[in-house]
């Protein structure tokens, strides 16, 4: 996936809810930020190759 | 023409006009000559022959009237404008022609080409709104179809020869190796329409170089003028943009239309797998509330009121519904820190005194926000916090009123607020030398309002006095602080006290056991003209100009002339007895001296000042009126235009 594509905080935010309801208890935002960049990296790496 | 078939004309133009006076004004009135003779011969009673002749010599005299002869008949033409003038119909722009004969017509290949049977389709551009979630999913769906680029790409020339080849030469260009390439090819042209574009793309190798060929996925994304590089590691991405993208990230996720995740501080988590509460829940938790008569802990109400266990697996769950619920009810309030949510609700007593309202007191402690907070001069922001306490000396108003303006040391000290919209905190402030504690109400800053903490009355009056030295520092809960001052042996003064039945100063033997600043400590001995400063209203003393000028008439030695008298006051008094009336600083009050146009710095003597009073003019009645008010002065009017001008008029 092309990173200018992305938008941030919108592309992507149905995997974060996946992963935040799969983990069973709020988390702080600095956790939700590693992921969703863990997620975004994963969107354009994963494509690119 | 006579005076006599002027006349007759003019009755004659008056006539035809009223015959058409609903024509157009330059629409033609006609009537017959034997119509005309026939009327006047039988209104003026004369001979119809003599009567012919003076209408046919006066209407031929007077322009207005034309003359016509249709079928023998003598027919006179006017307007209500006047003489008849025949229109100009020569009008070779009318519509009418440009329509039927355009001045490039289409070709008629079809009749339909000109007339439709068919009814033309009204178009309405309506706004249609699109949940976000549909453009997202457009968005995926479309970087899903994007093509995935070759399986082998040179990395480096794509960058850097990135030569737009679109004639077939181009192939052969991007099949050489690529450090043999030239930064700019030449592309050989193949037709005559061609070099133009080759030259072109030549001329500016260093735009088309940036460009990233059009099967490249870039890895760069930009987010509010922050550019991220995605092949990064999350975790480097997050230590060089971690504060920005949390607040961009928790916005962006405020915004969302569908509310998938929710917040509460700092933390989120799914909206759907929230727990409920319903009315019956939040009537249960407020009156809870009310029973405690005080605010309490998200943690002691679900503890009290659900018997929920922090072991059990779903208790975070519980507690983030909890909190994210009441957040969003009127009826409570959050007064909690990061690390404590508490919540309040309408009921409670008020926390503090009543006798300053929070609108006052906020401006009062403006002097904050103006900067003028000198409060780290003595201690700095660094040994605040790796000590995790604050000392400061107690001025008369904060004892009075068991007030402390949130300066920059105690907010250094105290906890900022957790909720963008927070008012208030609610902090449990422990005194190990008395066992007691007390709920202190901490008021954030407000646009151009200061802090404060209130709720301390109790204890500065039953165990303090003014120039107490006072020390609160931290303890292991983030919402509970300890209270401590210095104890000494009993000492009984004559102090400054504040008689609120009569709203006057006075001074009594007050015993304490605390140390105290001496400089400070408002005895009858050092600063007996307190007594004299009026206790003004809680809304005047916002007016820190005025405050300043009745300080040194009171506090000040009287010099000068009678018409004109001078005080001499030095800073230390002023400074406890602007104390004695309103919270200020030092660099607060220093800056107020510097600006004041009837105050000066005494050149003979250090740290004094004079306040030059304007002249008055005064007669012998005033004279006596003033002596009369000697016990009680009269605050100064205003000479000049302050920081409160507007207000005060």
């Amino acid at each position: 996936m092309d990173a200018k594509t992305i938008v941030f905080g919108e592309t992507a935010i149905d995997r974060l809810l996946q992963w935040l309801r799969a983990s069973g208890e709020p988390k702080d935002v600095h956790e939700l930020l590693l992921q969703y960049l863990e997620i975004l990296c994963k969107l354009v790496t994963e494509e690119s190759e | 023409m006579t005076a006599t078939t002027g006349t007759l004309a003019d009755e004659v133009w008056r006539l035809m006009t009223a015959q058409g006076v609903l024509f157009a004004v330059d629409a033609p009135i006609r009537q017959t000559l034997s119509n005309l003779v026939e009327f006047f011969a039988t209104r003026l009673q004369r001979d119809p022959a003599q009567v012919q002749a003076e209408l046919e010599a006066a209407l031929a005299a007077d322009e207005r009237f034309t003359r016509e002869e249709v079928q023998g008949q003598v027919i006179y033409v006017t307007s209500r404008q006047g003489r008849y003038i025949p229109r100009d119909t020569t009008d070779p722009h009318t519509f009418k022609q440009r329509l039927y004969e355009p001045e490039h017509p289409l070709p008629v290949d079809d009749l339909s080409v000109v007339v439709s049977t068919s009814p033309p389709a009204i178009t309405t551009n309506e706004p249609v709104y699109i949940s976000d979630y549909w453009i997202e999913q457009a968005r995926l769906l479309a970087a899903a179809q994007m093509p995935s680029p070759p399986a082998e790409k040179p990395s480096v020339e794509v960058t850097e020869t990135v030569v737009m080849p679109k004639q077939p030469a181009a192939e052969t260009t991007m099949a050489q190796p690529l450090s043999e390439v030239p930064a700019t090819v030449e592309v050989p042209p193949t037709t005559p329409a061609e070099p133009v574009e080759a030259a072109a793309v030549t001329a500016e190798p260093a735009v088309v170089a940036s460009e990233p060929t059009p099967g490249e996925h870039s890895t760069i994304m930009t987010v509010d003028g922050l550019t991220i590089d995605l092949s990064r590691s999350p975790a480097e991405i997050v230590a060089e943009h971690g504060p920005a993208l949390e607040r961009i990230l928790a916005e962006r996720l405020a915004q969302d239309p569908l509310r998938r995740i929710v917040s509460f501080g700092r933390l989120h988590y799914p909206e759907s797998g929230l727990i409920g509460f319903g009315k019956n829940d939040l009537r249960k938790i407020r009156d809870y509330i009310l029973e405690r008569n005080e605010p309490l802990l998200d943690t002691e109400i679900i503890a009290d009121l659900y018997y929920h266990n922090p072991r059990q697996s779903d208790y975070e769950t519980f507690r983030f519904s909890l909190n994210y619920r009441l957040s969003r009810e009127k009826d409570f309030e959050f007064v909690g820190v990061e690390g404590a949510n508490i919540w309040s609700t309408k009921g409670l007593p008020t926390i503090g005194s009543k006798r300053v309202k929070a609108a006052e007191m906020g401006q009062l402690t403006s002097y904050l926000i103006e900067g003028f907070d000198d409060s780290l001069a003595d201690q700095s922001a660094e040994s605040i916090i790796s000590s995790g306490s604050v000392t400061r000396l107690l001025t008369f108003f904060e004892w009075e009123y068991g007030l402390l303006p949130l300066d920059a040391a105690l907010a250094t000290l105290l906890p900022a607020p957790l909720l963008p919209d927070q008012r208030t905190a609610v902090l449990r402030f422990e005194s190990p030398q008395h066992y007691s504690n007390y709920l202190v109400e901490v008021r954030y800053p407000t646009g151009n309002r200061g802090g404060w903490l209130q709720g301390l009355e109790d204890f500065f009056r039953e165990y303090l006095v003014p120039g107490a030295l006072i020390t609160i520092s931290r303890t292991d809960a983030v919402n509970v602080f300890n209270i401590t001052y210095e104890e000494a042996g009993e000492t009984t003064e004559r102090l400054l006290t504040f008689d609120e039945k009569k709203n006057r100063f006075a001074f009594a033997n007050l015993t304490f056991y605390c140390a105290v600043d001496d400089d400070l400590l408002p005895t009858q001995n050092r600063y007996g003209k307190l007594r004299n400063l009026k206790a003004f209203p809680m809304s005047e003393r916002r007016k820190a100009e005025m405050i300043l000028e009745h300080v040194c008439e009171t506090m000040g030695e009287r010099g000068g002339t009678r018409e004109q008298p001078v005080y001499r006051v030095s800073f230390a008094d002023i400074y406890v007895a602007y104390n004695v009336l309103r919270p200020a600083s030092r660099s607060f009050l220093q800056a107020l001296l510097d600006s004041h146009a009837s105050i000066a710095a005494d050149p003979t003597a250090s740290g004094d000042y004079l306040f030059t009073m304007p002249q008055v003019d005064r007669d012998d009645t005033e004279e006596e009126e003033t002596t009369d008010d000697i016990d009680l002065p009269q605050p100064t009017l205003r000479r000049r235009s302050g920081r409160y001008i507007e207000e005060d008029e």
